[in-house]
């Protein structure tokens, strides 16, 4: 993270990011139907049953659901959070599957850019 | 993974001068993972760029964008409306996420500011190393997981060469020589004789492009027979 603790989240930034594909973000919120299908299609939560978090629902709901139900009103240890569920539980693999359509790689990439616009984003140095 | 390095910094400089908009795009696949081309490197990269052509008088735009993988063109589609406003593309992704770029943009410039290295291991933080070199006939099931194409320095396919001296390469004493730890780790496991039987030579498959069709999806890309 290259932010400065005193400096704020820009969540202008944020809201303009989630506007550009807003229509797309309430939809496929809205039709996800809790079904877990997508479960089974994520290789990490198949080695890791007992984790809810490696559901891609569930990744998809706590970061671009999130941002979107926040408004882009969230801290820095909001996006932390969220750094931790799009990058750490997550490869974006692409291989989720959901029966109902929702482009869950899409949301997660979403998810990934509006941290990367606040100079929040995963690091290979430790 | 693929690692990478970024190309001697004037090489770079040479290739974007006669511009004045400058697009960085960086990767946040393999080059984030091997430290050489993701968001914190572009972001690196520009700043030195601004500082240099700063000092020469030079008034340029550099932009940045990091997108999470090149070589897949799903991920290449928020670029569209950014690349307008820029004369030419420099990317830090490997050269096959560069290339993805220039086939999508083509009436930009895109240049690479990092050398594809190899497909390799992460030995350590910072410290990358070689395993394969994308032959497209895998031997290491029976060279005991050693790769012969990659490490030894002939690409001897049938044992070492004369050179070979107490397990070091005739190249330099400090390198191992691969038939030796071939040998050795096949005799730990018993499989010497897999070493032992005279194999047909390798078609090189890496001289021209290929691709790869996974059988499950043959349907979609080839006709039937």
């Amino acid at each position: 993270m290259d932010n400065n603790s005193e400096m704020q989240v820009d969540t202008q930034k944020i809201r303009d990011l989630i506007n550009q594909d807003k229509s797309m973000i309430k939809l496929m919120l809205k039709v996800c139907a809790h079904c877990s299908m997508c479960a089974e299609s994520c290789f990490l939560y198949v080695h890791s049953p007992d984790d809810p978090k490696y559901i891609p629902s569930y990744k998809m709901l706590n970061s671009v659901g999130y941002l979107y139900k926040k408004k882009g009103n969230v801290t820095w240890e909001d996006l932390e959070r969220i750094k931790e569920i799009v990058w750490d539980n997550c490869v974006l693999c692409t291989r989720c599957y959901c029966p109902l359509g929702v482009d869950i790689p899409r949301m997660i990439s979403l998810a990934r850019k509006i941290c990367r616009s606040q100079g929040v984003y995963k690091e290979y140095n430790t | 993974m693929i690692k990478i390095e970024q190309k001697p910094f004037q090489e770079i400089v040479d290739c974007i001068q006669v511009y004045d908009h400058i697009l960085n795009v960086g990767c946040g696949g393999c080059a984030s993972v091997c430290m050489g081309g993701g968001q914190k490197e572009v972001n690196i990269l520009n700043a030195e760029l601004e500082m240099y052509f700063d000092e020469k008088g030079q008034n340029k735009e550099i932009g940045s964008y990091t997108v999470e993988r090149a070589c897949n063109m799903t991920f290449l589609e928020e670029l569209d409306e950014v690349v307008k406003d820029y004369d030419c593309i420099l990317s830090m992704a490997c050269s096959a996420g560069v290339q993805f770029i220039a086939e999508r943009f083509p009436s930009k410039p895109v240049f690479p500011a990092i050398n594809t290295v190899a497909i390799g291991v992460d030995r350590d933080i910072g410290l990358y190393e070689e395993k394969c070199r994308a032959c497209g006939d895998c031997v290491i099931g029976y060279t005991g997981g050693i790769c012969p194409v990659t490490r030894c320095a002939k690409g001897l396919f049938n044992g070492p060469c004369g050179g070979t001296n107490e397990g070091m390469c005739e190249v330099h004493k400090d390198i191992p020589c691969a038939w030796y730890d071939i040998h050795e780790r096949l005799k730990a496991q018993n499989r010497l004789e897999d070493i032992y039987k005279i194999r047909e030579p390798m078609e090189w498959q890496n001289q021209v492009q290929r691709a790869v069709v996974h059988p499950d999806y043959a349907h979609r890309y080839m006709e039937e027979e």
